[in-house]
């Protein structure tokens, strides 16, 4: 049997498709819509994204580099096993200066061993040659103007309007662009969904009223976190504004950090 | 006079039809489209109109509420369950403890920090969280020189025998049983 092209024939089945697929978005767009109404997703369903702006205060002379944080993130957000971390703690030790040698200060030691999870190991540098030894807590510094943001090829990744910069693990394609992107070094490549994480500042948790699971375990209240849009005077927020002079890491990237730091060394980046 | 090849030239015909001639270039009162530019506009209209169809199709429905991104992934995120329960959940049947705690020095830590997750025991206390031993008292208070001057720091083995628990109570830590 010999098909018959005719011109009309072509343009109504033509027409037929497109009005079919047009049928098929509008069936899908009110299926989800119906979805959202009477399937509960778990979700707070009183958050509203944009009336918030999220923010982490550091003090770094309160960290104690228990890796509470570090253990805590891990559990709370099944970070694969091994080097793969989603806040950190780094120990830098700034020894003296050789006598005569003409300069501040020595050769500055940075580790982290195993993200500093299970604290620790004793310094090796003595006690009596270190001029100043501290920890750093690092996490996703909650740019203004991401990089990582602005080289997602498909969207994946977001700043979202309360401030949090997340991944939507269904669209990201593991492409590795904003792991290169990242100056702060706060992403990687996950080995299990092989997809890119990193801190969502436990965006499960502050939606629900609850603070981030390292800011809820801090001992020592080294990390502050709050919410710059609902801070009242007596917000811890507040008072670590007027307690502290603030800084950020890397300032001149221009990345705008709302990771705000209190205490910390030229040496840190 | 010589004839181009191929025709006359429009002049001669105009001569021949004793209208004024026209400048063919200049002056077109009745345009009509050219067929191939017809079909190239169809064409065109076509492959755009296919690309809409097929965006409209393709692009999940939330994607743009927000801004670049897809809005529904703000609510898959937000749907997990939290592992640590926080200390505020702890206030409806240990308010006594938590009161205890906020007395003494250990007032900023979590429960959770030393009774580790304790989510399950929150929600059924009749799973109790894991016994702690007193070993991780030395996780924080172990000496070591890059932890802050104001930190209370001991060498644990220069600092008497013994559990930890026996001579401090750990929710008023400067106190002895
Ligand atoms: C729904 C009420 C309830 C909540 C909420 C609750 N607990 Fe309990 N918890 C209990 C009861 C009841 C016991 C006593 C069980 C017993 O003595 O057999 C207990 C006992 C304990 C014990 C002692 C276990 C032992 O071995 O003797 C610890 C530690 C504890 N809770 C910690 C916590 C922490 C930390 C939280 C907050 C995350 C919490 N609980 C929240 C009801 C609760
Ligand atoms: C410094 C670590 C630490 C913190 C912080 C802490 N606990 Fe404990 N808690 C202990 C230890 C250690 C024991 C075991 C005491 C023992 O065996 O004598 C204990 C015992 C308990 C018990 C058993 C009853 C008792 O008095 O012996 C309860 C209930 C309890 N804790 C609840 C809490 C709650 C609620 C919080 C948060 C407000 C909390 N704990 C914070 C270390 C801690
Ligand atoms: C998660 C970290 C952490 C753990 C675990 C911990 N502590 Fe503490 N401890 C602190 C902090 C923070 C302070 C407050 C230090 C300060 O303000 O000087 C403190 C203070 C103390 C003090 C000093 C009280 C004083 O006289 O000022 C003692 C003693 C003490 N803890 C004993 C213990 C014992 C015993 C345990 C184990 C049951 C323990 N700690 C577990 C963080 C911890
Ligand atoms: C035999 C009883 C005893 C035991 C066991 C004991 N302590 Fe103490 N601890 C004391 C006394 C007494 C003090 C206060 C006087 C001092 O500093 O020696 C003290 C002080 C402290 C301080 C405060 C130090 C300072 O600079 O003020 C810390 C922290 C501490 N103990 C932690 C611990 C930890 C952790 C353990 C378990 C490894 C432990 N203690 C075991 C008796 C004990």
């Amino acid at each position: 049997m010999k098909t018959q092209y005719s011109r009309r024939n072509v343009l109504t089945r033509l027409g037929g498709a497109i009005a079919g697929l047009l049928t098929l978005s509008t069936a899908r767009a009110v299926k989800a819509a119906v979805q959202k109404v009477f399937v509960s997703s778990g979700a707070p369903k009183d958050y509203d994204t944009t009336k918030h702006k999220w923010l982490m205060c550091i003090d770094v002379n309160r960290c104690i580099g228990c890796g509470l944080c570090v253990e805590a993130c891990k559990k709370e957000n099944s970070v694969p096993e091994g080097p793969y971390f989603r806040t950190w703690i780094e120990r830098y030790i700034i020894p003296k200066p050789e006598p005569g040698s003409g300069q501040t200060r020595g050769e500055t030691l940075v580790d982290s061993p195993n993200g500093g999870m299970h604290g620790f190991p004793p310094s090796p540098v003595p006690k009596d040659q270190i001029e100043h030894s501290f920890f750093v807590p690092k996490l996703c510094n909650l740019c203004e103007h991401s990089p990582c943001v602005q080289v997602c090829p498909v969207g994946a990744t977001f700043d979202a309007p309360d401030g949090a910069v997340l991944i939507d693990p269904k669209y990201c394609i593991g492409c590795g662009f904003c792991i290169q992107a990242c100056p702060y070094g706060c992403r990687f490549l996950s080995p299990v969904t092989h997809t890119a994480e990193k801190c969502t500042l436990c965006y499960h948790r502050i939606t629900r009223g609850l603070k981030p699971a390292c800011a809820e375990i801090c001992p020592t209240q080294a990390r502050i976190f709050g919410d710059l849009k609902n801070a009242g005077p007596d917000d811890p927020i507040r008072k670590f504004y007027e307690n502290n002079r603030v800084s950020v890491l890397k300032p001149h990237l221009g990345t705008e950090p709302r990771v705000l730091y209190a205490g910390l060394d030229k040496e840190v980046r | 006079m010589n004839q181009p090849p191929g025709g006359r030239t429009p002049f001669r015909a105009a001569e021949e039809t004793g209208r004024t001639p026209i400048q063919p270039f200049y002056s077109m009162r009745r345009f009509k489209m050219p067929p191939q530019i017809v079909r190239l506009v169809l064409l065109t209209l076509a492959i755009v109109g296919s690309y809409f169809v097929a965006r409209a199709f393709l692009t999940p429905a939330s994607f743009g509420e927000f801004g670049w991104y897809r809005g529904e992934a703000l609510v898959e995120l937000r749907s997990r369950t939290p592992v640590y329960a926080g200390k505020q959940a702890c206030d409806e049947c240990h308010s006594d403890q938590l009161q205890k705690l906020a007395k003494f020095e250990h007032k900023t830590l979590s429960c959770e920090a030393c009774h580790g997750v304790s989510r399950e025991h929150a929600e059924n206390p009749d799973i109790l969280p894991v016994k702690l031993t007193g070993s991780h008292c030395i996780r924080c208070h172990e000496a070591n020189p890059s932890r802050p001057k104001w930190f209370k720091q001991i060498v644990v083995k220069d600092h008497y025998s013994g559990k930890c628990t026996e001579c401090h109570v750990p929710h008023q830590p400067s106190q002895s049983p």
